[in-house]
């Protein structure tokens, strides 16, 4: 997804489907679908518990989409009151990304040493003062502060709530409600390119228009830390705590009772293997399989972000403005991106088991390119008519859908599936880390490269780019689809 | 008296392992093996039943001259046994050197093997 989560563990499996074969290997499992003797969950009143749980905590998704999209909307208002130049502009946008990245790496220490819900409660509140503050910013150095602290929320939810989800359902919904999270984050953006359209078809004129687009966020953060604050602890953190009897009675509360007595088992299992997955960090990088397999998370979270999804979800609208729609128009048209976005991650998501990922990851790309190059093309040789703008709006669109049908969320389940349990925390926080940089880094440049060269030229440069993402995707990323983790570790370090 | 080898996932790793086996063999000394690699020793030929393999797990254990110096300590080790190989500068000075940290800081005696010897 295009910037999604970093939960430690994650699984993608929907239900119904093929749930990812490595995930059934016999060894300690994959991701936290340890499929055990469990008895089934009946019906109860905890079921009801719980889908008001996975409600509340995927706020923290909506709200990472939220504000992450809405300054896409918000930018062009944004930019005459403050008076941004293109780099100013670059800086604006990316500092959240960066803050993010920041975030991400401290939400997951942070959560382990204080909770789940104490972590997402504290988060609320710093998506709260972020968003305040930025709406209330006199100046574009106050706003880069406030940004800031928006994306250190943005990159702490984007690890725990899926990790808080994963702990509180039951294995056998644990794929669909984190897939349902990332949902969340594409409809979050989605949202807010909505929002942005209406407010500014009715405050339009109103030089501080973007603050009312920013600020529509605080509702679903107060939504967020009104509804944690009732929400329980997560139980396997609370057993991982030696806090056993609270975690039983948290079980209680959303499972059945047979299965909550009984669950404690896996509970435990699990709580083992999150310290297997914690034992290996740098010294490791001396073997060189593990030193290749880091490389390779590395590139393919580099390769998702420089396909510049991000760019469109960032500055989406300026885009089509520079294409030839009014302010108006563009801030509409931007909830195509939006959509084909959703649209695409949900097709991704279904269709995520079904091919072989390497397969999907060229094919994803060559569909890439050649959406960049038909953009390039059609801002460089179309004539401006009333034609140009639609053409490139609907190539983008198309951009947008064929990037989060494939490499947007193939990406985050390589990278949950390619490292062995052993070094699996290490390695999906360093490569998750390196991904944010890169989305900040595009994000800082793009305004810059547009301003300089073009739409044009730019997506000629992300076509090239892309070229080469193919090129390293060809000669480094194993196939790991219908391996169990054993023969995939075999091949790896053979 | 006991033993112990700290095996990493390399060619020194496994010199080390035979080494060790031998030398516990020669003094009739039980011999631990501390498995530094991220994934199972089991298929390696000299582990067999008489040795008791322990594996690096968790945060405590990330660093593996830590874990070696606990389990010197835990297990009231005599004598350890590591595999060197000559590394680069570069290599040093990114990733640090393991076996160098170990000859410094052990505390009973190291008997090191060479790969290339």
């Amino acid at each position: 997804m295009l910037v999604c989560p970093a939960p430690r563990q994650m699984t993608y499996d929907i239900p119904g489907d093929e749930r990812f074969t490595m995930a059934s290997s016999s060894a300690p499992a994959h991701t936290s679908d340890t499929p055990s003797n469990l008895p089934p969950d009946t019906p109860g009143p905890h079921v009801s518990r719980l889908r008001l749980i996975t409600v509340v905590a995927t706020f923290g998704g909506l709200l990472f989409g939220y504000d992450t999209g809405v300054i896409n909307g918000a930018l062009e208002p944004m930019t005459e009151q403050l008076g941004l130049t293109s780099t100013t502009e670059g800086i604006v946008v990316s500092i959240l990304i960066f803050g993010a990245a920041i975030g991400a790496l401290l939400g997951g220490r942070l959560s382990d040493s204080f909770g789940r819900r104490h972590n997402i409660i504290w988060l609320a509140g710093l998506f709260i003062v972020g968003t305040i503050g930025c709406s209330l910013s006199p100046s574009w150095e106050v706003l880069t502060v406030f940004r800031f602290i928006l994306g250190l929320a943005v990159g702490g939810a984007s690890t725990t709530v899926p990790v808080y989800l994963a702990e509180v359902s039951p294995y056998e919904r644990r794929g669909s409600l984190v897939t349902r999270n990332e949902v969340m984050i594409v409809l979050g953006q989605f949202l807010a390119f909505i929002i942005n359209a209406i407010i500014f078809q009715i405050w339009g004129g109103e030089e501080h228009v973007w603050r009312w687009m920013l600020v529509v966020a605080v509702l679903p953060a107060f939504a967020l830390l009104f509804g944690m604050l009732r929400m329980p602890e997560s139980p396997r953190w609370l057993s991982g705590r030696g806090r056993d009897d609270e975690a039983r009675e948290v079980l209680h509360q959303v499972r059945s009772p047979e299965r909550a007595d009984a669950e404690m088992d896996e509970v435990h299992a699990l709580i083992e293997e999150e310290q297997e997955a914690q034992t290996g960090g740098w010294s490791d990088l001396a073997v060189p399989w593990v030193r290749r397999l880091i490389f390779i998370g590395i590139g393919l979270g580099i390769v998702q972000q420089v396909t510049g999804i991000n760019s469109i979800m960032y500055y989406g609208t300026q885009l089509l403005q520079d294409a030839g729609f009014s302010a108006e128009a563009a801030i509409i048209a931007n909830t195509l991106n939006g959509l084909a976005s959703l649209l695409g991650i949900t097709v991704g998501i279904l269709l995520i088991n079904k091919i072989d990922r390497r397969r999907m990851l060229l094919g994803g790309y060559g569909l890439i390119i050649f959406f960049h190059l038909a953009v390039g093309l059609a801002g460089n040789f179309l004539p401006e008519n009333d034609f140009k703008p639609y053409a490139i709006l609907v190539l983008v669109a198309l951009f947008v859908f064929f990037m989060q049908g494939t490499l947007g969320p193939l990406v985050w389940l390589m990278l949950a599936e390619i490292f062995p349990l052993k070094i699996r925390s290490f390695a999906m926080g360093t490569c998750v880390f390196v991904l944010w940089i890169t989305n900040a880094l595009v994000a800082f440049a793009f305004p810059q490269v547009v301003s300089a060269l073009g739409i044009g030229p730019t997506f000629f440069i992300f076509a090239g780019i892309g070229v080469l993402s193919t090129i390293f995707i060809y000669f480094f990323v194993p196939e790991t689809r219908g391996k169990t983790l054993e023969q995939f570790e075999a091949e790896m370090s053979a | 008296m006991s033993i112990l080898v700290a095996v990493t996932d390399s060619p020194e790793g496994s010199k080390a392992l035979v080494a060790a086996a031998d030398e516990a063999q020669l003094l009739g000394q039980k011999l631990y093996v501390l498995n530094l690699a991220l994934r199972s020793l089991a298929d390696l030929p000299v582990v067999d039943a008489g040795v008791e393999i322990i594996n690096r797990k968790g945060r405590g254990d990330r660093d593996p001259v830590h874990a070696v110096l606990d389990e010197i300590e835990n297990l009231k080790i005599d004598r350890l046994v590591i595999g060197i190989k000559r590394r680069s500068a570069v290599g040093k000075a990114l990733l640090g050197s393991v076996s160098q940290r170990l000859l410094l800081e052990c505390p009973v005696p190291v008997v090191a093997v060479k790969v290339d010897a």
